[in-house]
């Protein structure tokens, strides 16, 4: 079965197709200037007529071939760039949707576990608060996931306009960090503000904040260190306000730098079960920053030395 | 509850919420139980804390479950082992089983059940002690005596004949062994020799393996320079094939 594979390889077909077309190119020519050369011997034996308009057909009829057959090729070479993405898209997909139901299963798997103890055992009621509070944090999980996919496909629609507010900035990320203390546990956030005035910019607040969740649950997912570290600075350039998001997490290889933002990418052999995320965080950041008409970048020093997100929003007044 | 007795079991899960849950469930049905949160800790504590159960999480960081699982089956073939996973189609449960799970459940997943299947597991595992010796197992179903070419390795013995003479074989040279013969005529990757053989993440130098083929070369092959039974495959690993 394997070794009957290559003969329907998209590439195979590929160059196949285009040493036909050359060799049918070729062909043509050759049994053309064949054919009107043995007109021509033809004229000259019975002494007709020469016909001039016919030789300086030749090069006409050579032309024409030429280009239809490169028209041709052009055509396939079109349909196999779109094979090829469709099929990267489709196998994206694939590890998209094997992800996300992992994403989705581990805090039902988790919650449902905690009811059926509770209903099976009478437990202590601090045990039982602590349990309760975890699944709490499941189920915040979950509606996180639940509504990061939603909102990919109501951002993605051209439509969608947002609601702006003007916020102060680095007052709506201290509040977001501390009404989400339960998640941030056992790490550090450090905000600074490096600008006097206050940093009040038109923004989405659920969006904005949707895009603090996902840098900063990504910058503690991704990250060996004992105790994650996120740093957040303000700044000011001439066009720009940027937010810095540092993190000491496993950092990024230079070749994955700008597919991250990709939808469904994830770093990583796609075969490698251990990955974790949905691959979806960073395409949803891109599009929010996008919104706000802003742009996006990412850089890291290497494996293992952390990385740095930024945010730039362009000044509004 | 007629098993007063107390085991041990090890739960290898990395969702700190899932494996808390299974461990209180498992210390009130009055058993002992110890959490893995990665491959590498998994099979420290099962080599250090000698459990009677493991209950296997497959998507882990670092070694996966199934490394995991292949490697303590290279030297124990008994030890009950149960995948809970989030994985559930039947290409990974034939997966699981094909490489010596007892059980495979998958998440979410009823606690009954799982608390029952368990306690069968368990059961069945001191009855079978109690009608026969506990001796040293073979780990992986490979024969006692295993021959090819002018080649013999007694498993049991932990010796091989080889070139006419006879060598004493390390555990760790068993081991690898093992797991070639297991995987006869199939490519194996550094990595997973790693992860399996010794149970590294990918970050330890593949080096290692390397000079532990030339040594298996230098016992086993008529000329070590060309291979006939431990044969490299550039930029993927190594194979062992014989007729």
């Amino acid at each position: 079965m394997n070794q009957s594979k290559w003969i329907f390889h998209p590439i195979f077909i590929f160059i196949l197709s285009i040493l036909a077309l050359g060799l049918s190119l070729f062909l043509y020519i050759y049994w053309y200037v064949e054919a009107s050369q043995g007109l021509n011997n033809l004229i000259e034996k019975f002494k007709l007529d020469p016909d001039q308009v016919l030789a300086s057909q030749t090069w006409v009829v050579i032309m024409v071939l030429s280009i239809l057959v490169g028209i041709i090729l052009l055509g396939i070479l079109l349909i196999f760039i779109y094979h090829q993405k469709t099929y990267q898209l489709y196998r994206l997909q694939n590890n998209f949707i094997n992800n996300f139901t992992h994403e989705l299963k581990t805090p039902v798997t988790s919650i449902k576990l905690y009811l059926e103890t509770f209903l099976k055992y009478e437990l202590a009621n601090d045990e039982r608060q602590k349990y309760i509070r975890y699944m709490l944090i499941d189920v915040s999980r979950l509606s996180e996931n639940i509504n990061s996919i939603l909102n990919i496909a109501k951002l993605e629609s051209k439509s969608y306009k947002g609601e702006f507010i003007e916020s102060e900035l680095v007052y709506v990320t201290q509040k977001f960090c501390e009404n989400n203390k339960h998640l941030f546990q056992n790490c550090k956030i450090h905000i600074h503000n490096q600008l006097e005035e206050p940093v009040l910019y038109f923004i989405d607040l659920s969006l904005f904040e949707m895009l603090l969740m996902n840098f900063l649950t990504n910058a503690i997912k991704y990250n060996d260190s004992e105790t994650p570290t996120i740093e957040i600075d303000f700044k000011k350039t001439k066009k720009f306000l940027e937010i810095h998001l540092s993190d000491n997490g496993i950092g990024l290889e230079k070749k994955d730098i700008k597919k991250i933002f990709k939808k469904f990418y994830q770093v990583g052999n796609p075969e490698n079960i251990s990955a974790k995320g949905s691959g979806i965080g960073l395409n949803l950041a891109q599009n929010i920053v996008k919104i706000h008409k802003g742009k996006i970048s990412a850089t890291s020093q290497g494996k293992g030395k952390g990385t740095t997100f930024i945010v730039s929003l362009p000044h509004q007044k | 509850m007629q098993s007063i007795l107390k085991k041990k079991i090890l739960i290898v899960e990395d969702e700190q919420h899932i494996a808390e849950g299974l461990k209180l469930n498992i210390s009130l049905q009055g058993h002992d139980a110890m959490i893995a949160d990665n491959g590498t800790s998994a099979i420290r504590l099962w080599r250090e804390w000698n459990p009677d159960l493991i209950v296997l999480d497959i998507m882990l960081p670092g070694i996966d479950g199934l490394s995991v699982l292949q490697n303590i089956r290279l030297e124990d073939e008994q030890i009950p082992i149960l995948i809970l996973s989030a994985k559930t189609t039947i290409d990974d449960k034939v997966k699981g089983l094909s490489y010596g799970v007892d059980d495979y459940m998958t998440k979410p997943f009823e606690l009954e059940e799982f608390l029952l299947r368990i306690d069968r597991m368990l059961k069945r595992v001191s009855l079978y002690k109690q009608s026969t010796q506990p001796e040293k197992t073979n780990g992986f179903s490979v024969p006692a005596i295993y021959e090819f070419g002018n080649n013999k390795i007694d498993f049991q013995r932990s010796i091989a004949f080889c070139k006419g003479s006879e060598i004493t074989l390390t555990e760790q040279e068993i081991k690898l062994l093992k797991l070639f013969i297991v995987n006869k005529g199939k490519p194996l990757p550094r990595k997973k020799l790693l992860e399996i053989g010794w149970g590294y993440t990918g970050i330890t130098s593949t080096r290692t393996i390397d000079n532990f083929i030339v040594r298996l070369r230098k016992y086993f092959e008529e000329n070590p320079k060309q291979p006939v039974y431990f044969k490299s495959l550039r930029s993927v690993g190594y194979v062992f094939d014989h007729r």
